[in-house]
C-alpha cells in the first residue's frame, strides 16, 4: 500500500490560557488517502476544528502542537517554517471555514482576494491571476463572474461568499482541502448547492477533503469515512452505514440519537435520564381549547417595506391559539426573521395589523411597546445565546432584569425567588446563576435565554433559530424543554427555523414562507410527507438524511 | 463619488454660518461696550465715538453681521486696529510658516506612529511592544516646551547639527526651510506620535483577530502582506478619525511651538492679537481655524469612502 497522503500521529495540542495549559487535541491519529473526502465529526469543544488547524498551521498564537506529528506526503508539518510553510499554505493544502462572510477582507473586491491566492504562490503577471480568478468564479459557479470580480462580500449572500472561498482555497490545485464546517449558517437549500459544488469540484480535480462538521447527517451524505470525535480523541471511524447501524462507542450511540432525522420524535433524541418526566407529561391529553375561544394571535394582511424597496414580507396572514405551536420556515431572505420579528413588536409593518388577545398592537411604535402591558405577553428567544446576552449582565441579572422592568418587581428576597424558579424551570443549575455568560457553555447560555424570555410568564414565545448555534445533543435537550413549557404553561410557540427535521418534531402546524409570501402551510407531519408545492419539495429534499433511520431505532 | 463630494460641502455650509455669527459675537460677548474695548484704556470719549463711527457699531446687530459677512465673502477680512492693516494681508505674512510646521508636523507623525502601532500590535506582548508602548507613555506625559528646550539644547547647542530657532521660507531652498522645522515639528509632533501609535496597535490588535486575517495566512501570504494590505487597511479608518483630530488640536500646539522657536507664524500673530485686543485680527483668525477644521472633516469623510467600500454615500 502507497504512502497515505496526511497521516496524523498521536496528535496532541495545547492551549495556554489563565488558568494554565488546556489539551483540546490528546491524541489523535487518522489518515486521509488521496482524494478521498473524510468526515470528522464531533460536537463544540472536541477538538475537531483544531485539528484542522493544527495540519494546515492556523493555529492561534495560544495553542501549541505538544505532541505527535502530522505527515503531508511524507513531510512533518509541525517542524515545518518560514518558506516550506507559506508554500504549503495554501498551495498543497488550503483551508475554508464556517462563517465566509467574515472569512473575506470586507474591504477587498473578491476578485483580488483570489488573485492574492495565486499571484502568491505562481509566478505570472497580474492579468494573467485575474484572468485565472475569473476561471475560478465560473469554475464555482457564480453567476454574471465578470461583474462579480469588482463586488465586495458585503454585495454576495453568505453561499456566495462560500463558494468565493472554495475558489480561493481551489486556485492552486491543493492535494487535500479542509472545509471546517464550510455550511453551517447557510440555510440547507444553499448548504445543499455549496456541499454539492465542493463535492464535484474535489472529485474532478482528485483532491482529498476533510469535512469537518458538527452534523452527522451531512457528513454521511458526502463522505465514505466518518471519524467520530470527543474531548480530543477519536473515539470511532467507520463508514456512515456501520456507524449508524452499530455505532461502537457510546458517545456515537448518543450523538447518532441526537441527531433528528425525519422520523424522530423529541423524547428519541435524549438520553434516558434527561427524559425523566417527560415522557410521564406526554401521557397526560391535553386540554383542547373550549369551542369558541378567540385565537391568541391573530395576524392580518402584513407587510413590511425596507427603504422603498420590494417587500420584504408581503400579505401574511395568520392565526395561533393558546399553547400552540407554529412553525414557521423558509430559505434565507425568505423574510421569516423580519415576520417574526413584527409579531414581536420589535419592527413596525407598513401595512396590516397584529391582534393579540383581541387587541390591536400592530399601531404602536415598536419603541413605544415596552411600555404597552402586553410586551410581558409576547417574548422572544433570540438565534445566537453568544451575542444576545449582554457580556457584563450574570445570569441572574438576565433574568432578573425583564421581572424588574415589566413586572415592577425591586431587588429582594421575591426577585431572588421568582428568578431561582425561572432557573428551575429551564434546568438551570442554581450555582450558575452568578457567572457571566462567557463563563457559561453554549447550552447553559441557552438557558438563560429561554429563561429570561419565559420569566415574566409571556403567552407567546417567539424562538428565532433558538437551536442553530447549538451542539445537537444540546438542542436535544433545549427542544425538550419548550415543548414541556408548552404543555405544562400553555406557552404558545411561534418557531422560526430552516431546520425542517426540528420544526416538524416541534410543532402543530408549519408555514412554509418564499420570498415574503406564504406558500403553503398545513399541519407539519402531512406538510412535509407530501409536500405541494416544488419550493417545499426543494427544501425537504435538501435535509440531510441519515437514511439508515430504520436500522438504528432497532439498534437502540 | 462627486455628487457625494459635492453635498458634504453644501453640507458644511450651515456649519461655517454658525462658526461666522460666533466669531462676530465675540465682540458683544466680551464685557461692556465693543468700541470701549477696542478702543483700550486710555481713550478718550471721542475715540470711542470715532471708533463706534468707523465699525458702524451704531447700526442694529443683524446689519452689523449682514456687512460683515458680505465684506468676508469678498475676500475683506476687515483691518488691524494695532497695525492699521489688512487683516487678509497679515494672515497671509503669516499662514507659511505655520502650515509648513504643520504638514511637516502631520507627515512625520504618520511616518513613524504607525510603522510603529503596527509592529507593536504585531509583536503584541513582547519587548519590542513594551518599549513603544512605554515611549508612547512618555510622549504623552511631556508638555510640548519642555521636549522643545530639550531637543533644541541637544540638536541645536550641544551637538549643532541643527539651528537653534527661526524660520526660512521655502523659496530660499529646501533644505534649509526643512531644517529649521525638524526639531519644532518633533516637539509639536511628540504627543501625536504616542496617540496615534496607541490607537494604531489597538486597530490592528483587533483586526488581526478577525476571520479574513486567518484566511490570508491559509492563502500563504507572507508576513508584510497581511499586516500592510490586509490589514492595516481595515483598520484605517479608526486611525484616519484619529489623525483628524490630531489636526484640529495642532492648531493650538502650534501656537506654543512657535514660541518656543522664534517661528514668526500664525500662534504669535494670534497671542499678539489677543493680548492687544486686536479683535478683527483675533476673528479673521479663529475663522481661518475653523475653515481649515471644516476642511479637515470633510476630507476625512471622503477619505472613509475610499477605504471603505461599506460606507454607503
Amino acid at each position: 500500500m502507497s504512502e497515505a497522503l496526511l497521516r496524523i500521529d498521536d496528535l496532541h495540542v495545547a492551549f495556554s490560557t489563565r488558568r494554565g495549559m488546556v489539551e483540546a487535541v490528546r491524541g489523535v491519529t487518522l489518515t486521509v488517502e488521496k482524494g478521498e473526502m473524510l468526515g470528522l465529526v464531533g460536537e463544540s469543544g472536541s477538538g475537531k476544528s483544531v485539528t484542522g488547524f493544527a495540519t494546515t498551521r492556523l493555529l492561534d498564537a495560544a495553542g501549541r502542537v505538544t505532541g505527535g506529528r502530522i505527515l503531508f506526503r511524507g513531510q512533518d508539518v509541525t517542524k515545518l517554517g518560514g518558506d516550506d510553510l507559506r508554500q504549503l499554505q495554501g498551495a498543497a493544502m488550503s483551508m475554508i471555514f464556517q462563517n465566509p462572510r467574515a472569512a473575506l477582507n470586507p474591504i477587498r473586491a473578491i476578485g483580488l482576494q483570489i488573485a492574492d491566492a495565486i499571484l502568491t504562490h505562481k509566478r505570472i503577471s497580474k492579468e494573467a491571476a485575474r484572468a485565472e480568478a475569473l476561471d475560478l468564479l465560473r469554475a464555482v459557479q457564480i453567476r454574471e463572474p465578470e461583474a462579480r470580480m469588482n463586488a465586495y462580500p458585503h454585495e454576495l449572500s453568505g453561499g456566495m461568499c462560500q463558494r468565493v472561498m472554495i475558489a480561493i482555497a481551489i486556485s492552486c490545485n491543493p492535494a487535500l482541502l479542509i472545509a471546517d464546517e464550510p455550511t453551517t449558517g447557510l440555510d440547507v437549500a444553499t448548504q445543499k448547492v455549496v456541499m454539492d459544488l465542493l463535492a464535484d469540484i474535489a472529485a474532478a480535480r482528485g483532491m482529498a477533503t476533510i469535512l469537518i462538521t458538527h452534523d452527522l447527517g451531512l457528513a454521511a451524505r458526502y463522505c465514505r469515512r466518518i471519524a467520530v470525535m470527543e474531548r480530543g480523541r477519536i473515539v470511532e471511524e467507520a463508514s456512515p452505514k456501520t456507524l449508524f447501524s452499530t455505532p461502537q462507542h457510546a458517545y456515537t450511540r448518543r450523538l447518532v440519537a441526537a441527531s433528528p432525522t425525519s422520523t424522530s420524535r423529541i423524547e428519541d433524541l435524549v438520553t434516558e435520564e434527561e427524559r425523566e418526566g417527560y415522557a410521564a407529561m406526554l401521557g397526560k391529553p391535553r386540554l383542547e381549547p373550549a369551542y369558541g375561544t378567540p385565537p391568541l394571535l391573530e395576524v392580518r394582511k402584513l407587510a413590511k417595506r425596507f427603504d422603498e424597496g420590494s417587500a420584504a414580507v408581503a400579505d401574511f396572514s395568520m392565526t395561533m391559539a393558546g399553547g400552540e405551536s407554529v412553525g414557521l420556515v423558509g430559505e434565507s431572505g425568505s423574510g421569516k426573521s423580519t415576520t417574526s420579528r413584527m409579531i414581536c413588536r420589535l419592527i413596525d409593518p407598513s401595512e396590516g395589523d397584529i391582534v393579540f388577545d383581541g387587541q390591536s398592537v400592530g399601531h404602536i411604535a415598536s419603541r413605544d411597546f415596552h411600555r404597552s402591558p402586553l410586551r410581558k405577553d409576547i417574548q422572544m428567544v433570540f438565534q445566537d445565546p453568544n451575542e444576545s446576552l449582554n457580556p457584563r449582565f450574570t445570569a441572574f441579572d438576565c433574568i432578573a432584569h425583564p421581572l424588574m422592568r415589566l413586572d415592577g418587581m425591586r431587588a429582594g428576597e421575591a426577585l431572588r425567588k421568582r428568578v431561582e424558579e425561572c432557573a428551575e424551570r429551564v434546568g438551570l443549575p442554581l450555582e450558575l446563576l452568578p457567572r457571566f455568560p462567557h463563563q457559561l457553555s453554549g447550552g447553559q447560555k441557552a438557558r438563560v435565554g429561554i429563561a429570561r424570555a419565559i420569566a415574566c410568564r409571556p403567552r407567546l414565545l417567539v424562538l428565532d433559530e433558538p437551536t442553530a448555534a447549538l451542539d445537537v445533543s444540546v438542542q436535544a435537550v433545549v427542544l425538550q424543554l419548550l415543548d414541556r413549557l408548552r404543555r405544562e404553561n400553555d406557552i404558545a410557540l411561534l418557531f422560526v427555523s430552516h431546520d425542517l427535521n426540528v420544526v416538524r418534531m416541534l410543532c402543530d402546524r408549519t408555514i412554509v414562507l418564499r420570498n415574503g409570501g406564504i406558500v403553503e402551510q398545513g399541519e407539519s407531519r402531512a406538510l412535509f410527507d407530501n409536500p405541494k408545492t416544488d419550493y417545499t419539495r426543494k427544501l425537504v429534499e435538501a435535509i440531510p438524511h441519515i437514511e439508515t433511520g430504520k436500522m438504528l431505532a432497532a439498534a437502540l | 463619488m462627486l455628487s457625494y463630494i459635492l453635498r458634504r460641502i453644501v453640507s458644511t455650509l450651515p456649519v461655517m454660518a454658525i462658526v461666522a455669527l460666533f466669531v462676530f459675537s465675540l465682540l458683544y460677548i466680551a464685557p461692556g461696550d465693543p468700541a470701549v474695548v477696542i478702543a483700550g484704556d486710555q481713550a478718550s470719549p471721542e475715540d470711542v465715538e470715532r471708533i463706534r463711527q468707523s465699525l458702524g457699531l451704531d447700526r442694529p446687530f443683524l446689519i452689523q453681521f449682514g456687512s460683515w459677512v458680505w465684506r468676508i465673502l469678498h475676500g475683506d477680512l476687515g483691518t488691524s486696529i494695532f497695525t492699521n492693516l489688512p487683516v487678509s494681508a497679515l494672515i497671509g505674512q503669516r499662514l507659511g510658516p505655520t502650515l509648513s510646521l504643520m504638514i511637516v508636523t502631520l507627515l512625520l507623525t504618520i511616518v513613524i506612529a504607525v510603522p510603529l502601532g503596527v509592529v507593536a500590535a504585531w509583536k503584541a506582548g513582547s519587548l519590542i511592544d513594551r518599549v513603544i508602548m512605554g515611549f508612547a507613555v512618555f510622549g504623552f506625559s511631556l508638555p510640548v516646551f519642555v521636549v522643545g528646550y530639550m531637543l533644541a539644547y541637544i540638536f541645536a547647542l550641544e551637538l549643532e547639527w541643527l539651528p537653534v530657532q527661526g524660520y526660512t521660507p521655502l523659496a530660499q531652498g529646501f533644505w534649509p526651510w526643512l531644517e529649521n522645522l525638524i526639531l519644532p515639528a518633533v516637539a509639536l509632533g511628540c504627543v501625536y506620535i504616542a496617540l496615534i501609535a496607541r490607537i494604531t496597535r489597538a486597530t490592528m490588535l483587533e483586526v488581526l483577530q478577525q476571520d479574513y486575517i486567518r484566511t490570508a495566512r491559509a492563502k500563504g501570504l507572507g508576513q508584510g502582506g497581511i499586516l500592510f494590505v490586509h490589514a492595516l487597511k481595515n483598520a484605517a479608518v479608526p486611525i484616519v478619525t484619529v489623525i483628524g483630530i490630531g489636526i484640529a488640536l495642532l492648531i493650538g500646539g502650534a501656537v506654543v511651538t512657535e514660541s518656543v522657536f522664534a517661528i514668526p507664524g500664525l500662534g504669535r500673530l494670534t497671542i499678539d492679537a489677543i493680548l492687544r485686543r486686536d479683535y478683527p485680527v483675533i476673528q479673521g483668525i479663529v475663522l481661518l481655524f475653523s475653515f481649515v477644521y471644516v476642511l479637515v472633516n470633510l476630507m476625512i469623510d471622503v477619505i472613509y469612502t475610499l477605504v471603505d467600500p461599506r460606507i454607503r454615500y
